[in-house]
């Protein structure tokens, strides 16, 4: 769009953005580095390499049992607020009254400070006394944050998606759910995948929330903290890197869905078109 | 007509349930604690009915002002440097064409796709006292012991906030810029504006919405920190959100972390009125249609 008829102030950008891409990559970098580190100061100099903290993270039961939980709690809430927010998207695109209120009520979750989002459940938990924990405060506090993020994905995917094609099965007597079934499902399939993903990946590397309502128990996330805060266990950077690997494999796999999802959105469009 | 009023039914019994779950687990939570930010902490638990104790508590200390105020300051100024630090780079990817552009947004992204509490925690080795700031600069002889000054402050937090935090700028800025016709820009150039003249008549305000999303993403996100002033913050640049923390983890003092909470509210929504009043609030988080 820009760049070829400004070359000094192309070679400028570019320049930036290396120092910018620099910034984003430098500390993933050092934690790498520091995963292999033999030394049990998180630091520098470097004192040789070593894979003894990868041994001691997979042989810490704490933090399998920290990340099993995170995987539970992430499928569950994904497939839950993926399903929740599919629904209000395909509801949306009818019109009744109220509607308005719906997309500013599902931006709440987003608008709400996490600190003040983890402590509303602490405070409505514990009044109702209902007990703090991994499948109790913990899975609604997650549902509730991946939601509006989930709505958001797939709010633009269906109000493109043509509606003709649904009136045209209707006319031809086919119910609402044989329509859905038959034929939006089949067309969104590769977005709702994605959105579970992405939702996913929210949920597995969400902390403040979960910090207030999961009592006793530990995420991976909420594990690190206290690892971080009370006791710096030095392979602290080679959890991170398994960690960082989780989130960005689950999230690679998100985001080549969702190209073939977009590339399915096209074919269909041009389809339409002709 | 009966089916627009079938229609109208299936719309709404298909958005109850996200509706429902968001009134009993957000809305209902959010009134019960301003509910609570009215009752008294004693010795004995909490004490129902209504009392400003909190609110009196809030206003008498002038720490909570002094916090509140640094707090804003610093969501401030880390908006600003995000700004500056976004604006160009989503200048560089715009420009960008193919499969280098695809490259270049996901590497963007894949930071932010992974843990927070993380990429938060990797400044400590590198601004500490064994970081490899201080561990570089004194094996280039720079200095001789290592310098304390790099974190546990203000400044650091200014690093990690950014860190964290820089994606929501430079994301809405990328599209916006990305969505802007070029004709626009080369009917600029051929009418002999010089660039930075293109930049600042046409470019700039065409991508201004977009800036104010960015800004009031990061903003309230500040507004809100608490994994970063705790973690590279000293004693005096702790936040807003590690006094709310403190109140509900630590001292246990329910309706003074209520009323705390319903501050932080107030101001984020007062933020988000001023910034919806120029640009609406759906624009302001579903990009500019």
């Amino acid at each position: 769009m820009l760049g070829s008829q400004h070359k000094p102030m192309a070679l400028w950008l570019r320049l930036y953005a290396g120092a910018f891409f620099g910034f984003l990559y430098l500390p993933i970098a050092v934690l790498v580095v520091l995963s292999f580190n033999n030394s049990a100061v998180i630091g520098f100099p470097l004192r040789g390499f070593t894979l003894g903290w990868y041994q001691q993270v997979f042989s810490d039961s704490n933090f399998f049992t920290a990340l099993l939980k995170s995987f539970g709690v992430g499928m569950v809430s994904s497939v839950i607020a993926t399903g929740l927010a599919l629904m209000a998207a395909l509801g949306l695109r009818k019109r009744f009254r109220g509607q308005q209120w719906v997309v500013p009520v599902m931006l709440m979750p987003i608008i709400i400070p996490g600190i003040v989002s983890g402590a509303l459940l602490l405070v409505f938990f514990g009044i109702a006394g209902v007990p703090y924990g991994l499948w109790t405060g913990a899975l609604v506090a997650h549902v509730t944050w991946v939601l509006p993020f989930a709505f958001l994905t797939l709010y633009p995917r269906l109000s493109a998606f043509d509606q003709a094609l649904e009136e045209a099965a209707m006319d031809l007597g086919a119910n609402p759910w044989v329509v859905f079934q038959r034929i939006v499902f089949p067309l969104i399939r590769p977005a709702v995948i994605a959105t579970v993903l992405f939702s996913f990946t929210l949920s597995f590397d969400e902390f403040v929330r979960t910090l207030f309502v999961i009592g006793a128990e530990r995420t991976t996330p909420v594990y690190l903290w206290v690892l971080i805060v009370e006791q710096t266990a030095p392979f602290l950077p080679a959890a991170g890197v398994i960690i960082m690997l989780i989130s960005v494999a689950v999230a690679a796999l998100g985001f080549w869905v969702s190209a073939r999802s977009s590339q399915v959105t096209d074919q269909s469009a041009s389809a339409r078109s002709r | 007509m009966s089916n627009k009023r079938k229609d109208e039914r299936t719309g709404a019994w298909l958005v109850a349930p996200a509706m429902m779950w968001l009134a009993l687990f957000a809305l209902a939570p959010l009134v019960f604690l301003v509910t609570v930010s009215f009752w008294t902490a004693t010795m004995f638990g909490l004490s129902p009915g209504f009392s400003l104790q909190s609110y009196a508590a809030l206003a008498g200390d002038t720490i909570y002002i002094l916090v509140l105020a640094n707090t804003l300051k610093i969501a401030v100024i880390t908006t600003a440097l995000s700004l500056f630090a976004s604006y160009p780079v989503a200048l560089f990817l715009a420009s960008l064409k193919g499969h280098r552009k695809t490259l270049f947004v996901i590497l963007l992204f894949l930071p932010f796709w992974t843990s927070y509490v993380v990429r938060t925690f990797v400044w400590m080795p590198i601004l500490g006292r064994s970081g490899l700031i201080n561990s570089t600069l004194m094996s280039l002889g720079v200095i001789d012991s290592p310098i304390d000054g790099l974190i546990f402050n203000e400044g650091a937090v200014y690093v990690g906030l950014v860190y964290v935090y820089t994606l929501y700028m430079t994301l809405p800025i990328y599209l916006a810029l990305d969505k802007l016709d070029p004709a626009l820009i080369e009917a600029s150039n051929d009418l002999g504006a010089s660039a930075w003249q293109t930049f600042r008549r046409i470019i700039l305000p065409l991508t201004l919405p977009a800036v104010w999303s960015g800004c009031t993403m990061v903003f309230l996100l500040c507004c809100g920190a608490f994994v970063t002033p705790r973690l590279l913050g000293g004693p005096s640049s702790q936040m807003f959100g590690n006094i709310i923390s403190s109140q509900f983890l630590d001292a246990g003092n329910w309706p003074l972390g209520a009323a705390l909470s319903v501050v932080l509210m107030l101001v984020v929504l007062a933020s988000l009125y001023l910034a919806s009043r120029r640009f609406g609030m759906q624009r302001l988080f579903m990009g500019q249609h």
